[in-house]
């Protein structure tokens, strides 16, 4: 364990050796990368021609979603040709997890609420068969280049690109959605894996600083959704007062959110805290899950699934 | 149906009925193609809708490579089907010699059953006219 302790700051594994129980296997898996996948981008292709097109790199269906294939990580895949043809999207297994358990339907309005670069927004337009209206919003404008290259290049004809604030698009869009992702910007520790540079930003004063950030626009997804409608919140860290904390602020304004269970069967997935430095989280917030990386070899995640009831009857 | 839309449809000999269920609109003489829903939808003010269609030239309409790769699998006629390798060529910006069942103007470059983009074909020279991406292999 020593070897990989060096890499992290003191306080990081002061907080986090008391959350993950298994923390030498955590520290052991960030220190290799994450196993390469894909997801077959059904607006272009079957699931069998792109399974012929990566013949090569042995793609291997993985048991929780028939699209998702692993294969094996060679340099230059989005350099090949299926990939720019748009036949199939590389995606860490982790980040398709959101919109499964979203679950969006043809024809509805759903909102991406922090959507750039666009790995969901491609996914949920696809989940969605390129029809009804996606809003797929992100603030930064840099980011929303990356977005519309990535709609453009998967073909998604469901598609609205926005570029505001997500915390005003929700009194904009108040009770009209019919499905919301709130994929929120953190401190991306779940990300360890990918680049270790998220240690060198990392700060307890950061995790305070999103919280804040991720408490608004929570709140605004859950105005965006009509009642009835779902929204998943979503964020790749690890840090509590970025996850469970947030949903606990959206409980304690809205009696009208309901945390429902999450269930991805052939998925490894952990429940979420009930207690964090000494603050109990409501009991539903035991719902939630939390994606460890050294579970299904991927990035780290938090899921939490919220409807909305009547503002009365609940 | 915008004019332009009718007209490429009429080239590639898309069957109208494709388009039902999609609503175009044109801005700074770029065509662009959506869901009616996306097209329809006004609460908040979106930077972009669905994806380009295609660009109006004073004495031409050139198709988006990224429009024919979804749209194009419709099309049945100005088709010219190469090879994988001759895909990468005319991705990564060269050009073919061939000669190929199409009337001269753009073209839908397809590969495999897939449509890789749009060229420029006269007779018997193909034109790349797909957008610079990064190096295909
Ligand atoms: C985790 S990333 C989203 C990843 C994206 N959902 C995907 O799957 O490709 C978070 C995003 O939130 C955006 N963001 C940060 N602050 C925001 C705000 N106030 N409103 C909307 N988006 C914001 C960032 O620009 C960033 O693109």
């Amino acid at each position: 364990m020593a070897q990989y302790l060096q890499d992290f700051p003191e306080e990081f594994v002061e907080r986090y050796s008391r959350l993950i129980p298994d923390f030498a296997d955590f520290l052991k898996v960030t220190g290799t990368a994450s196993r390469k996948t894909i997801r077959v981008n059904t607006l272009k292709a079957t699931k069998q021609e792109v399974v012929d097109w990566l013949g090569d790199l042995g793609p291997e269906a993985l048991p929780w979603w028939d699209l998702a294939f692993g294969i094996r990580d060679v340099e230059g895949i989005g350099k090949r040709l299926g990939h720019f043809l748009g036949l199939f999207y590389i995606q860490d297994a982790a980040s398709m997890i959101p919109p499964l358990v979203l679950d969006p339907k043809p024809e509805e309005t759903v909102l991406d609420l922090a959507a750039a670069p666009g790995s969901k927004t491609t996914q949920i337009s696809a989940m969605m068969q390129n029809t009804g209206l996606l809003i797929a919003n992100d603030s930064s404008s840099r980011r929303v280049r990356g977005l519309v290259g990535n709609v453009d290049r998967a073909g998604c004809l469901n598609v609205a690109v926005c570029r505001m604030d997500g915390n005003r698009i929700g009194r904009l869009l108040e009770n009209s959605c019919d499905r919301v992702l709130v994929d929120a910007p953190c401190t991306c520790e779940g990300t360890i894996r990918k680049s270790h540079q998220v240690l060198n930003r990392w700060s307890v004063s950061a995790i305070q600083r999103f919280s804040r950030l991720q408490n608004g626009l929570i709140v605004s997804g859950f105005r965006a959704l009509r009642p009835g409608g779902l929204m998943v919140y979503s964020t790749c860290t690890i840090a509590p007062e970025e996850n469970e904390g947030v949903v606990t602020y959206l409980l304690s304004k809205f009696p009208n959110a309901f945390v429902l269970p999450i269930e991805l069967p052939g998925f490894v997935m952990r429940p979420a805290l009930d207690t964090w430095k000494g603050e109990s989280f409501p009991e539903p917030v035991r719902h939630c899950r939390r994606i460890l990386p050294q579970d299904n070899d991927t990035e780290g995640f938090f899921l939490a699934l919220i409807r909305k009831g009547d503002a009365e009857a609940g | 149906m915008l004019k332009q839309v009718k007209e490429l449809s009429e080239r590639f000999g898309i069957d109208p009925g494709v388009f039902k269920r999609l609503g175009f609109m044109l801005r700074q003489e770029t065509v662009f193609i959506a869901d009616r829903k996306v097209m329809e939808f006004d609460q908040v003010k979106p930077i972009r809708r669905g994806i380009r269609f295609c660009r109006v030239f004073p004495h031409s309409v050139k198709p988006t490579t990224w429009a024919m790769q979804i749209l194009g699998k419709h099309a049945t006629r100005n088709c010219i089907d190469v090879t994988k390798e001759q895909a990468v060529e005319l991705i990564n910006g060269k050009q073919l010699k061939l000669n190929a069942a199409a009337e001269n103007g753009f073209v839908i470059i397809r590969c495999s059953g897939h449509v890789v983009g749009v060229g420029h074909y006269k007779s018997p020279i193909l034109k790349s006219q797909i957008p610079k991406y990064r190096p295909v292999e």
